[in-house]
């Protein structure tokens, strides 16, 4: 693969860092990364990551743009109010950076597409941008079992927390979370609130650890739990252990089936 | 004995993040739960000195009680 002149001076200050140069910079542009959500997390994760020249980027949304979004959702714009998430992420990433390819699944995640959503261009990397537990163990379970990594995140009021996935290198979100909280115990960010700014910090977390492990640099958040605090303007990462006895990637593992638990209505 | 005892993001509410507590000795997470009231279906992460802990684990003298709720927004 050859740049082109404008490609060297967009990529320039990536391709300067010698953990990047132009072997990198190649590296991203034939990567391809499926960000789940359009939301608070997955907007600014688009964004970082087209503007990178991640050279594929799959967005899975089935939502419409609504004016309540856009405090956060900085992907999508006053103009795009009622049109398909996907459809004004797109638009977005093109005008941002034409040379990504972007891929739209204008649905939901379940059990019955996700294994197709990710196998569709053989992701290397999934962004978890969901908005609630169903989906986020569901994500979990199919890139566990796809042997694909994934980045985790949640966001709520003033407080996030994200952490990675890579296959055969720490645990799982269910080594750590177990199960979904039961239905009506935790509260949504549209019952709760959630500060605009949450999901740029921890959503860039995440668009970081994807660039990292597509450049195979750095150390991922594997094994760490990052949370965040705006309030107390405290990061602090918790050490995580694997559970030997994970349904999913433990020695013995008995999920072989996806599961599609019981989810609320509630907006990405 | 003396336990520190440490919340996070929506625990703090209301709360706290971060007190010594003294307590008998024999007590239990279960017991620190209770006083907190913070039922344990709303506790995603329960850490005792950093290691995921059951909550009828007996606390000791000195231990660290760290307790996260599910943060699952987007």
């Amino acid at each position: 693969m050859k740049f082109t002149n404008e490609q060297m001076e967009r990529y320039s200050r990536n391709i300067i860092l010698n953990e990047v140069g132009v072997k990198g910079q190649i590296k991203l542009l034939e990567s391809k990364v499926l960000i789940v959500g359009t939301g608070g997390l997955g907007a600014p994760a688009a964004l970082y990551l087209a503007a990178a020249g991640v050279g594929t980027i799959g967005l899975v949304d089935a939502d419409a743009v609504d004016l309540s979004n856009l405090q956060r959702q900085i992907i999508h714009s006053t103009t795009k109010v009622g049109k398909p998430k996907v459809a004004s992420g797109r638009e977005a990433i093109n005008d941002l950076n034409p040379d990504v390819n972007v891929v739209t699944y204008q649905e939901w995640v379940s059990s019955a597409n996700i294994t197709d959503i990710i196998k569709d261009e053989d992701y290397d990397f999934i962004i978890d941008g969901t908005d609630n537990f169903p989906a986020k163990f569901l994500i979990n379970d199919a890139c566990v079992l796809l042997h694909k990594p994934f980045s985790h995140a949640g966001i709520i009021k003033f407080f996030g927390q994200t952490m990675t996935y890579v296959p055969g290198q720490g645990p799982c979100y269910r080594c750590v979370f177990l199960n979904p909280p039961p239905p009506n115990t935790v509260p949504t960010c549209k019952e709760a609130g959630v500060l605009g700014v949450m999901g740029g910090i921890i959503g860039t977390v995440q668009a970081t650890e994807a660039v990292k492990y597509l450049l195979g640099i750095g150390e991922l958040l594997t094994g760490r739990l990052l949370v965040f605090d705006a309030l107390e303007m405290e990061f602090r990462t918790v050490t995580l252990a694997s559970r030997k006895n994970c349904v999913v990637c433990g020695e013995n593992p008995t999920l072989k089936d996806l599961i599609d638990y019981e989810q609320r209505a509630c907006e990405l | 004995m003396r336990v520190l005892i440490k919340l996070f993001a929506t625990f703090r509410e209301g709360r706290f993040k971060s007190e010594e507590w003294e307590l008998a000795p024999g007590a239990t997470v279960a017991e620190v739960l209770s006083r907190l009231k913070i039922k344990p279906e709303e506790v995603s992460i329960q850490l005792v000195n950093g290691k995921d802990a059951a909550l009828g684990q007996v606390l000791q003298d000195g231990d660290v009680m760290a307790l996260f709720p599910p943060v699952g927004g987007g």
